[in-house]
């Protein structure tokens, strides 16, 4: 006699439950959990790490960058005119001229700017003539 | 019952309303806080722990014309220290000795001024370098931070102190150039926007926002410091030497305008200023622009050029000087009471004489007269560009016609009655020098930035007299020095022009101050082609007064020591040996 015998999810739960890898289960998924809530965690913490790097940095560059300003300025003390008298008359012994001689030159006067290069815009490059491809090509022709 | 059910009714109608109206009142001020004063409100909430730090660029550095810094920014730093961090008496006490030994300062006054403070935070120190702030730093005191700030540092002491002016201790310019030219020195402020937490500390995490600031541009002036040196040694000395109260030196390039030096005296310490002191006040104006005086005789080169550029006389045009001049019903008599007899007009400006300039003013006619006297750029500003500049005081028959007199006209023709600015006399000079055509003077050369860099460019003005008037005058002036003692004047290499000057001092209430007088030189050189037109006035010198004695040398000193250093070629070929 042939039973049918229908099928009960309900003890498939159970059997689940009973199962003796469950704990194994439990626990990786736990340990996954936990790693998942741990990654935003260490990026916020790299996060607020790399901006107090970054504010550090900058500080620094601003103390460098005072710490330069400072020098130039030491540099314009050490060449003020009053300075320089003084070192010149008291630790050369130099004196100044009783008279005047002119020399005769053919050289032109200094004309280039003597300001520091600070100052100055950035040098633009001219290009060289007859430099480029197209310079290049058209000089094989000869053109009046 | 009925009675008593209407009473009901009306107390509890009563109750109602009350209640009504007190809701009302509490939702119309909830209305207020969250929706009418929504943003102060939520400002006030957002500042009790963000904080908005204005940031300062750093201010543009004023430089000689050949770059050498006249004026720069340091960035220095402040000691803010926050109240709550210091409440522990002995920690405040070890914390507040270890930042004196690096800045400075009594420890128990730092203790005591934290202790006393009802605000979050107070500055203990101020102006640190950079090492003494990194030795701050290092110590790692507790409710401790640095706040960069900036101060003013003047790397050639006080030259042209006047003249530069000074910064207040918010970085803004108060006098001088540094107000003036404050739109381009200062730059654009920024802003600083930051969470921090309960001790003040800026959290690393939080939000921050940064408006950065845009730093000033530097100005190049037309001063030269070797120049300007000069010429404040020679009025220092010229000063000293007359026992005088003060004077000017103004040093002009005729062709471009270019102010090269600009001095006065007394003159202020620029390294040591006392703002709360108004006695010294008056120390920090300009006076080269501000205060105006009576030429005397230099004035009567504006009357030579006049009558020469007319064509009414030339240089050796005769006239004869009785001694006395007599103009609506007043005598005018030379600063000796000579009567010279037969004179050229040479003569009039190598003798001085007083008759002869009013004769030649005469000559011209008072609407002429004037017309050159406005010409020149008497009676208005300069405009130079510096502020409080006087405009001068010309009186004519047009601007003052129930008070002008002839009178007037003939003793204006010899720098008398009427006032002019130091700046007025040496541009109307370097118009002579000029060929005739005036020209603005001007301070700023260039303005540079870290993007770009704008030059000024000369101003010429109209021409005041022609250029053969122009050169004419100049080689009388030529024959006023050579008639000059050569212990006054006697400038090597070089042959100079110029006109001396001995005028008395006007009072505010009329008439002139007694035994007080102005010298002054105002001189060219070299006559060939003009490079420097050099002005030296000194106020109230004890003794001699006379320009020639008082004020010549100085001219003589700053004329032979600038000339080569501008490389001039000299005149004189007897003294240049060819170098072979």
């Amino acid at each position: 006699m042939a039973t049918v015998r229908k099928s009960q999810p309900a003890s498939a739960a159970l059997d689940l439950l009973r199962s003796p890898s469950l704990p194994v289960l439990l626990i990786l998924c736990a340990v996954a959990i936990g790693v998942a809530a741990l990654l935003p965690l260490v990026q916020s913490s790299d996060l607020t790490a790399t901006n107090g790097n970054i504010q550090r940095l900058e500080r620094d560059s601003a103390d460098w960058r005072a710490r330069l300003h400072e020098m130039e300025l030491d540099v314009a003390r050490m060449s003020s005119l009053e300075r320089v008298e003084k070192e010149a008359r008291e630790r050369l012994s130099m004196a100044p001229p009783t008279e005047t001689h002119y020399i005769s030159v053919d050289e032109p006067p200094q004309q280039e700017s003597r300001l520091p290069s600070r100052y100055l815009p950035p040098p633009v490059e001219e290009p060289r003539a007859g430099s480029s491809l197209w310079d290049k090509l058209f000089g094989w022709i000869p053109l009046p | 019952m009925a009675k008593r059910r209407r009473g009901t009714t009306w107390r509890l109608w009563a109750v109602v309303t009350v209640i009504g109206l007190s809701g009302l009142v509490i939702a119309g001020r909830l209305t207020q806080l969250q929706i009418v004063d929504h943003d102060e409100y939520a400002r006030q909430a957002r500042l009790t722990h963000v904080t908005e730090e204005p940031v300062t660029g750093r201010r543009g550095a004023i430089l000689d014309r050949n770059g050498y810094p006249l004026a720069a920014s340091a960035d220095s730093y402040d000691v803010l220290v926050e109240r709550r961090a210091w409440k522990d008496g002995a920690k405040a006490a070890e914390a507040a000795q270890a930042i004196s030994a690096v800045a400075g300062g009594d420890p128990q006054a730092m203790v005591q001024l934290v202790a006393e403070t009802d605000v979050f935070e107070v500055t203990l120190a101020r102006g640190l370098d950079y090492d003494q702030a990194t030795e701050v730093r290092r110590l790692k005191a507790r409710g401790v931070r640095l706040v960069r700030s900036s101060h003013r540092v003047y790397p050639e002491g006080n030259l042209a102190a006047q003249l530069l002016g000074f910064v207040g201790r918010d970085n803004s310019g108060l006098t001088g150039l540094e107000a003036d030219l404050e739109a381009i020195l200062g730059g654009r402020k920024g802003t600083v926007t930051f969470e921090r937490d309960g001790m003040g500390n800026q959290l690393a995490f939080g939000d921050r926002k940064e408006v950065a600031p845009e730093p000033g541009s530097d100005v190049v002036l037309t001063i030269d410091r070797y120049i300007q040196r000069l010429a404040e040694k020679e009025l220092d000395d010229a000063v000293k030497k007359h026992k005088a109260k003060g004077g000017t030196i103004i040093v002009i390039q005729p062709k471009t305008g270019e102010i090269l030096a600009m001095a006065s005296r007394p003159t202020f310490d620029l390294t040591k200023l006392d703002l709360s002191d108004d006695s010294k006040l008056a120390l920090y104006r300009n006076r080269s622009v501000t205060d105006q005086y009576e030429p005397g005789s230099v004035f009567k080169l504006i009357t030579a050029s006049a009558a020469l550029d007319l064509g009414l006389v030339s240089p050796d045009t005769w006239w004869y000087d009785s001694g006395v001049v007599h103009s609506g019903g007043w005598s005018i008599y030379n600063w000796d009471f000579s009567a010279n007899g037969s004179q050229t007009v040479t003569q009039i400006l190598s003798k001085s004489l007083n008759t002869g300039a009013a004769w030649l003013a005469e000559q011209v006619g008072p609407e002429r007269f004037y017309e050159y006297v406005y010409r020149y750029g008497f009676g208005k500003p300069t405009g130079s560009g510096l502020s409080g500049e006087a405009p001068g005081r010309v009186r004519t028959p047009d601007n003052d016609p129930e008070n002008w007199r002839p009178v007037d006209m003939a003793t204006n023709s010899f720098g008398q009655g009427i006032s002019v600015t130091p700046l007025q006399m040496a541009t109307a000079l370097a118009a002579i020098a000029n060929d005739g055509r005036a020209i603005k003077p001007r301070l700023v050369r260039e303005i540079v930035s870290a993007r770009s860099r704008q030059a000024t460019e000369t101003e010429p003005g109209e021409q005041v007299i022609s250029a053969d008037a122009a050169r004419t005058l100049r080689q009388m002036m030529g024959v006023v020095v050579d008639g000059i003692p050569k212990t006054y004047l006697d400038v090597q290499g070089y042959r100079v022009g110029g006109k001396t000057g001995t005028a008395n001092i006007a009072t505010d209430g009329g008439g002139y101050k007694p035994n007080a007088y102005i010298a002054s030189f105002t001189g060219i050189a070299p006559l060939s082609d003009p490079a420097l037109a050099v002005l030296v006035k000194i106020d109230e010198p004890t003794g001699v007064p006379w320009g020639t004695v008082v004020a010549a040398p100085a001219f003589d000193r700053i004329v032979e020591a600038v000339l080569p250093y501008l490389n001039v070629a000299p005149d004189q070929p007897a003294i240049v040996s060819d170098l072979q």
